[in-house]
């Protein structure tokens, strides 16, 4: 069918509603008479609706704005850390977080790190790199948390045994600065975060499930360590055993 | 307690069109997991762009800023399904050019769209070239108006009106040739 591009044009506007009154009335005359304009409408109308098809189940997934106020929260623009700002942080999350929030305060303080630790393994997953300083040389990443931790974090190389040193960053739990050094497994990120612990008694390695992570943690000389991944279970604990046996022999 | 208004406003301008935001993220993008990457970036720059943000028309603007966002991201991470700058350029400028000219075009039959599935509309449009798909999707999708769509693709209202027009003809082209 052969219609003037002008009256193509028309055709649309009028679908669209952006005819005024006059403009709308007039061309409801032609359409009446005019097949083709009519025939153009019908099929434009179809085109819409079959677009519009199943159009409520296009949404995003419930963890889009949960992971959209987590990075928000975690946002501070430099040199404006305040008190305010982290005051603003936590309404923010308690007002459109609120269950989570609460269910957070009300944990225990282990819980609240396990939190924390696993919101950071988050967060690195989703930014452009998970390090701050991406490095395979533990002569390298060692160094780098001189003057950023009030502690020597452990680094030991475990590339043999499958888990590739991929760097380390900077995370905040409990409002602290801790050392978080990043491992590989396959196409599995470990971090493996440390941070002085409250008590000089060791722990053994304990399981904790947060968020569908699975977490190992345990302390050792005045350090806890806290190891997240999504790699398998018996790979997470694999390298757990590892990691200790090359920290206790540096 | 600037910080406090800021991620309050944001809260206000941004998060009542999060499904908006995704789904125009999706139509330019195509993956769902892209589209949620791409909103979650442009939902930081929304932020830090906020006391930019003057009144108007919230949704265009947070579309905009998808927008926006959706090109860089698939400039840097997709850049083979981005089609070029240069070429949106020129068909823009074909378009100017064809919009201007009187003349006939060809629109198929009625029945055509009718007996086509859903799902095969929806494939058309997605094989549109992106300066066409963005006016398609703002407009059947988003119900945005003319002047909406103009301000979000930064374009005159004419443009608008000449790249609608000709998206729904190459729609309904790539269901004849498909039905053929």
């Amino acid at each position: 069918m052969t219609i003037w591009r002008q009256d193509e044009l028309l055709l649309n506007a009028y679908l669209d509603g952006e005819l005024d009154a006059i403009e709308a009335v007039q061309f409801e005359t032609r359409l009446a008479t005019e097949p083709a304009l009519a025939a153009g409408i019908e099929a434009r109308r179809s085109l819409k609706a079959a677009l519009r098809t199943g159009l409520d189940e296009d949404v995003p997934s419930p963890a889009l704005r949960r992971r959209i106020l987590a990075q928000l929260s975690l946002h501070r623009p430099r040199g404006t850390q305040s008190w305010q700002s982290l005051a603003a942080s936590f309404l923010l999350g308690t007002i459109f977080a609120g269950a989570l929030s609460l269910a957070v305060m009300q944990n225990e303080a282990g819980d609240q790190i396990a939190d924390a630790v696993v919101s950071n393994h988050i967060r690195a997953l989703m930014a452009p790199q998970p390090t701050d300083i991406p490095s395979s040389d533990h002569h390298t990443v060692k160094p780098w948390f001189n003057g950023k931790v009030a502690f020597a974090p452990v680094v030991p190389e475990l590339g043999p045994e499958g888990f590739s040193l991929v760097g380390a960053r900077l995370d905040v739990v409990a409002l602290k600065p801790v050392a978080t050094i990043v491992y590989s497994y396959g196409k599995h990120l470990i971090s493996l975060t440390q941070m002085p612990s409250e008590s000089a008694v060791a722990q053994p390695v304990t399981r904790k499930v947060e968020r569908g992570y699975l977490m190992l943690w345990w302390s050792e000389g005045g350090i806890e360590y806290w190891a997240v991944s999504d790699a398998a279970h018996e790979e997470l604990e694999r390298f757990v055993g590892l990691f200790q046996a090359a920290a206790s022999h540096p | 307690m600037e910080e406090q208004s800021d991620q309050a406003r944001f809260a206000e301008v941004f998060l009542p069109h999060l499904v908006d935001a995704f789904r125009l993220a999706r139509w330019l993008a195509g993956a769902r997991t892209d589209a949620e990457d791409i909103v979650q970036e442009a939902a930081m720059r929304a932020f830090k762009a906020i006391r930019g943000f003057t009144g108007g028309n919230a949704r265009a603007w947070v579309l905009t800023i998808v927008r926006n966002t959706s090109y860089s991201w698939l400039a840097k991470n997709r850049p083979q399904a981005l089609v070029l700058t240069g070429d949106l350029d020129e068909q823009a400028q074909r378009q100017m050019q064809e919009s201007a000219e009187s003349g006939e075009v060809h629109t198929p039959e009625t029945a055509l769209i009718a007996k086509a599935e859903a799902e095969s509309v929806k494939n058309a449009v997605a094989g549109l070239p992106t300066p066409f798909r963005e006016v398609l999707v703002l407009r059947e999708i988003h119900d945005l108006d003319y002047r909406a769509i103009a301000e979000v693709v930064q374009i005159p209202i004419g443009t608008v009106m000449s790249r609608l027009a000709r998206a729904r003809r190459m729609v309904f082209a790539a269901l004849q040739e498909s039905t053929a």
